[in-house]
């Protein structure tokens, strides 16, 4: 697996990437991570509990922890892990990540198969989007298979990418479903607690929370906010209930650790989600999880996640977001909401097990499938475009210059293989009964 | 977007029930969502060779002054002349404007008058067509002295420099002019003048300044000046009232008139070739061009919030 974005940052792929891996180690895979180094303390080799083998790369950070795309500087390193470890397929993640894309790209000197997987969905129309586009689709050439984490991301990146539908696989984020439980004693119903859990930025939908929060605090006199996460809206915030004397009614959490998360849902009786785009939602999975009803926008791969009785929509406008924040009020209110069944069918629906078998079978699927050629791999590139296509193609070719002399400079046989394999039993033995 | 049916095994668009298609299972809806130029607005011939008037009108303008300019270089136009040509003409558009003015004050349309009285005195609060008036002879006699008095720096300014520099530097500024100007259409006339365009004038009235010190007295400075402060600086603002006022033939009008007389400027080939092909060329072009416009949305896009209606306060 390959990607920027890991431990120790926390995020939905940070922590995706965590979990496949660790649910492939236990399916008898061996799994290790590479991903760019986080100096001081986070560099060279490290292992992840349940066996999860990381290499950090030593190369600096831009910007939100995305390397400097620069095509080649990877290849000495990779080269070598690929072949130490004797790896057989590239598992890339994250769109945004150049040290994915660089290892979509050198694979096939190493005769890896390559795999990718996409978090986000972008538009089509400003340019940053139409840039990273082409980036995506120039990678994605050169790639064998793809997952995307929700169906409206797989129309997304079948579109951005121009790839066959087939390739694209749909294959969830899963959630430990131990780590969101429903607080033991249910929370009142004469006091009504909303939580809001969020990146407090404009995608996330924070002008439909300050413009409907006043209105629900007015006609509900039993209601009350709990606001967790920061983020450049986190003045709006403040303004509104500062304006509105709210501060009694509406308490703001300010940045809150992913371990806390469970701690504040158990708090409350509704998750109200305002995002105005959003590919998955595994905060509101993760709210649905600990027995809370769920209030969102009709966006994104939203109305996929959960069956429709579980979670109420609404359209992002703020009229239709107090209209439903009102009805869900009533229904919890009423006693109508029952927390734990509510845990105990979110168990059923997703499960990390469930998601590495089937990711299993892409891998599959991809080896069954003969390589491309590079004169084949020269075409597709060059079909990339007027422009794009001969700059992509002469990175290939230097790619693979600089490959043979890699092969020439650092022999094969002058590597350290590694032939000792994590005693995964002996680790049960140990401390196995921490994870389920 | 779902469709609940239990009988045969049919595929849904969910993700939470395990379904008995494998992942890459590409479903008949697939991409159904998908809409394609949903808000592509078909551009029309006539509408946009009218708007490309205010841009071929400015051109004409920039041509026109360049014909003034090397006449007044060669002796050929007599300052004097072109000063009563221009009291004429300032006299003249004031007296348009004010037409304009009591067209508009019988449909009673405050905002229009505000863009009246903008132009020449802003914030004037008493809007009486005579304390107008007084306003207006007064700002422009001052003008008119502050040109006569600053005529001799001005010719002296930039003397020394080298001919050659002139001519480039003209020419850059002109371009800057001609590239900033404001060419909107019926933009609120409350609104404030955007950056842009006072830059746009700033670059012309320099452009007169350097070429100004080509020149050979202080009188044909004096002329030159005057000229390019109502070519550059008034006429503008006339001219973007006529637009939002006057119908189409009159625009057509006064675009061929200034288009004629631009044709008085050197290389009138050039100009003409300019003029037409900004006039009738390029929005054809552009006409062409939208049939390569694909403009792709889809529920991926992030929504625009709405928010309560009437409820501007909500912060």
């Amino acid at each position: 697996m390959i990607s920027d974005f890991f431990h120790p940052d926390v995020g939905g792929v940070e922590n995706h990437i965590y979990m496949l891996g660790a649910s492939l180690i236990r399916r008898g895979h061996k799994v290790i991570v590479i991903t760019h180094s986080h100096p001081p303390d986070r560099v060279g080799i490290r292992w992840l509990i349940p066996g999860l083998k990381v290499y950090h790369i030593p190369f600096p950070t831009l910007v939100s922890s995305a390397t400097l795309p620069n095509f080649l500087t990877f290849l000495p390193y990779l080269r070598t892990i690929i072949l130490r470890e004797r790896i057989t397929v590239i598992h890339s993640h994250a769109s945004l990540s150049s040290l994915g894309h660089e290892g979509v790209l050198h694979a096939h000197l190493l005769g890896v198969r390559t795999v990718f997987t996409d978090h986000s969905l972008f538009g089509f129309a400003d340019a940053a989007s139409i840039l990273t586009n082409k980036l995506l689709e120039g990678m994605l050439r050169n790639v064998d298979a793809a997952i995307c984490v929700s169906h409206i991301g797989r129309e997304n990146t079948v579109l951005r990418a121009n790839l066959p539908p087939k390739s694209v696989y749909v294959i969830p984020n899963a959630i430990v479903a131990d780590h969101f439980c429903p607080a033991r004693s249910a929370p009142p119903t004469d006091t009504i607690t909303i939580i809001v859990v969020s990146r407090l930025a404009h995608r996330k939908g924070v002008d439909l929370l300050v413009a409907t929060a006043p209105r629900i605090c007015a006609a509900f006199p039993n209601v009350r906010f709990v606001v967790g996460g920061d983020g450049p809206k986190m003045i709006d915030l403040l303004q509104m209930r500062e304006t509105h004397f709210l501060q009694d009614r509406i308490t703001l959490l300010g940045p809150v650790a992913h371990r806390d998360v469970p701690s504040v849902l158990q708090q409350g009786s509704i998750f109200m989600n305002t995002s105005l785009t959003e590919s998955f939602g595994i905060a509101i999975l993760e709210a649905a999880c600990a027995g809370l009803h769920v209030v969102s926008t009709r966006v994104g791969g939203v109305p996929e996640i959960l069956p429709e009785d579980m979670i109420s929509f609404a359209a992002p406008t703020a009229e239709d977001v107090f209209r439903a924040m009102s009805e869900a009020i009533a229904h919890v209110a009423r006693g109508d909401h029952d927390p734990h069944r509510a845990h105990e069918r979110i168990r059923g629906f997703y499960d990390w097990t469930r998601v590495a078998k089937r990711t299993e079978v892409v891998y599959r699927a991809v080896l069954a499938t003969p390589p491309y050629p590079l004169w084949t791999r020269i075409q597709r590139t060059m079909s990339l475009g007027l422009f794009v296509g001969p700059i992509y193609t002469i990175i290939l070719i230097v790619d693979c210059l600089f490959f043979a002399f890699l092969e020439w400079w650092m022999p094969r046989e002058n590597i350290d293989y590694v032939d000792v394999r994590w005693d995964a039993t002996r680790f049960e033995k140990v401390a196995g009964h921490g994870n389920a | 977007m779902t469709s609940v049916n239990n009988a045969p095994p049919e595929w849904e668009r969910v993700l939470w029930r395990p379904q008995p298609f494998p992942d890459n299972y590409v479903p008949p809806s697939f991409l159904s969502a998908l809409s394609k130029n949903p808000n592509v607005l078909p551009y029309r011939y006539w509408p946009l060779v009218l708007g490309a008037c205010a841009i071929s009108q400015n051109l004409s303008v920039v041509f026109i002054f360049l014909a003034v300019f090397t006449r007044l270089l060669d002796h050929t136009l007599d300052p004097r002349l072109l000063v009563a040509l221009s009291t004429a003409g300032f006299i003249g558009g004031c007296l348009v404007w004010e037409l304009m003015g009591h067209f508009e004050s019988d449909a009673a349309s405050s905002e229009r008058r505000t863009c009246f009285s903008s132009s020449i005195q802003l914030n004037c609060a008493n809007r009486s067509c005579s304390a107008l008036g007084a306003r207006t002879v007064k700002a422009s006699l001052l003008v008119f002295l502050a040109l006569i008095a600053l005529a001799p720096i001005l010719r002296t300014l930039t003397a020394p420099t080298s001919a050659d520099s002139i001519w480039a530097l003209a020419t850059a500024l002109f371009l800057v002019h001609a590239a900033l100007a404001d060419y909107t259409y019926s933009a609120s006339p409350v609104q404030r003048e955007r950056l842009t365009s006072v830059l746009s004038t700033n670059a012309a009235i320099s452009a007169t300044v350097v070429l100004a010190s080509r020149l050979h007295n202080d009188l044909a400075v004096f002329a030159l000046m005057l000229f390019s402060v109502e070519a550059f600086a008034l006429f503008p603002v006339l001219r973007r009232c006529l637009q939002q006022m006057m119908p189409a033939p009159v625009q057509a009008l006064v675009t061929g008139t200034l288009g004629l007389a631009a044709l008085a400027a050197p290389l009138p080939g050039l100009c003409a070739a300019v003029l037409v092909s900004v006039t009738f060329g390029a929005p054809a072009a552009l006409i062409w061009a939208q049939q390569y416009k694909h403009e792709i949305r889809g529920p991926w896009d992030a929504a625009t919030p709405r928010g309560f209606e009437g409820d501007s306060g909500a912060t």
